[in-house]
């Protein structure tokens, strides 16, 4: 009988699938309002000082941040994924992935800056 | 005359080819039903003896004849010749180290069917006729026990193409959750521990190539995702 000879599982794995599961549920009940609010600015029902007003209401920031947190845990883990399964050299794989995870979390704190109005 | 089939079929000798190469054979429908197997049979015992293919029960039962067949992976034997786009091209199995033209080398594919250690896991005393199993959970194992570990799945799995030196693939996978599920079994938390890994279990996309080129109809998928299902629930 030939010997396997192979690391065994790293318990890892279980958690990037919930959160990407769990972004996903919140991604699907969220990301239709920002296009709502665009169907009402372009229809003519809510003009712009109504849309800021709706943006700057405590409500909408939070839902906002929850949109954003959500899209940037659902996309990074899709992301490294993709870089998983593509990229097989470790030495590419690492960087790649924390290069991503740089230039993401650089993005999502730049737009809860605006959200919060820091900027 | 009867009616002649066009085979184009995968040829390769690695040490000898430089490359492989596709070769047409023209075989005579024996029979009503004709299976490809018996058309592979027939270019070997009557026109070319040197074509190496796997065989051996010829109704399905062995798994030994798992090839690529028009670009779809299945059993030989119990595959029809018509419906079949001629000329039908039959290649071995995807992704596979070729030995020799359809014989494709299966030591890795058994090498992970071995890591999810497919035999009944028990501590407690072995009672004194055998372990019983009530007809509701033995009604568990469908859907899994069925499997003749021919391969089609496992190679037909882009995610075990890219990864398949560390994602098991689909069919050691629904044999990890056949004794998942089986009643008898007392290593389930250590056999839910040994898959528990983003490129032994969760490398699955759920593609569902497996499902659809599973020669017994059986569904890897929905194993692995009730493997997935019960590392959540005993987490949670």
């Amino acid at each position: 009988m030939r010997t396997v000879k192979e690391p065994g599982s790293a318990h890892s794995g279980l958690s990037d699938w919930y959160w990407q599961r769990l972004s996903a549920v919140v991604l699907a009940f969220l990301l239709p309002l920002p296009f709502f609010l665009m169907l009402m600015v372009f229809s003519g029902a809510v003009d712009q000082q109504g849309l800021l007003d709706i943006l700057d209401h405590v409500a909408s920031r939070v839902l906002h941040t929850l949109l954003i947190l959500a899209l940037m845990v659902h996309a990074y883990m899709g992301l490294k994924v993709i870089l998983e399964d593509y990229v097989h050299m470790l030495a590419w794989r690492i960087p790649l992935i924390a290069t991503m995870l740089v230039v993401m979390g650089g993005f999502g704190i730049w737009w809860l800056a605006l959200i919060w109005a820091w900027a | 005359m009867s009616k002649m089939i066009t085979l184009s079929v995968f040829r390769y000798e690695p040490g000898k080819d430089e490359k492989p190469s596709m070769q047409t054979f023209e075989v005579p429908m024996l029979k009503p039903g004709m299976k490809l197997l018996d058309a592979l049979n027939y270019i070997k015992w009557e026109i070319d003896g040197t074509l190496s293919y796997r065989r051996s029960c010829g109704e399905g039962v062995c798994g030994s004849d798992g090839l690529n067949i028009n670009g779809v992976n299945g059993l030989a034997c119990i595959t029809p010749i018509e419906g079949l786009k001629q000329p039908i091209h039959v290649r071995p199995l995807p992704s596979m180290q070729v030995i020799r033209d359809l014989v494709v080398d299966m030591d890795h594919f058994f090498d992970q069917y071995r890591q999810i250690k497919p035999w009944l896991q028990a501590e407690s005393p072995l009672p004194e006729h055998e372990r019983l199993q009530s007809p509701e959970d033995r009604e568990l194992l469908d859907g899994s026990y069925e499997c003749i570990l021919c391969g089609c799945c496992t190679t037909s799995c882009p995610s075990w193409w890219w990864n398949g030196d560390r994602f098991l693939g689909p069919a050691a996978l629904l044999q990890a959750n056949r004794w998942i599920v089986d009643s008898r079994d007392e290593a389930t938390g250590d056999r839910l521990d040994q898959v528990e890994d983003a490129f032994r279990l969760y490398r699955c996309h759920q593609i569902m190539n497996c499902m659809d080129a599973c020669p017994k109809d059986l569904n890897p998928t929905a194993a692995i995702g009730h493997i997935k299902r019960k590392l959540v629930s005993r987490k949670s």
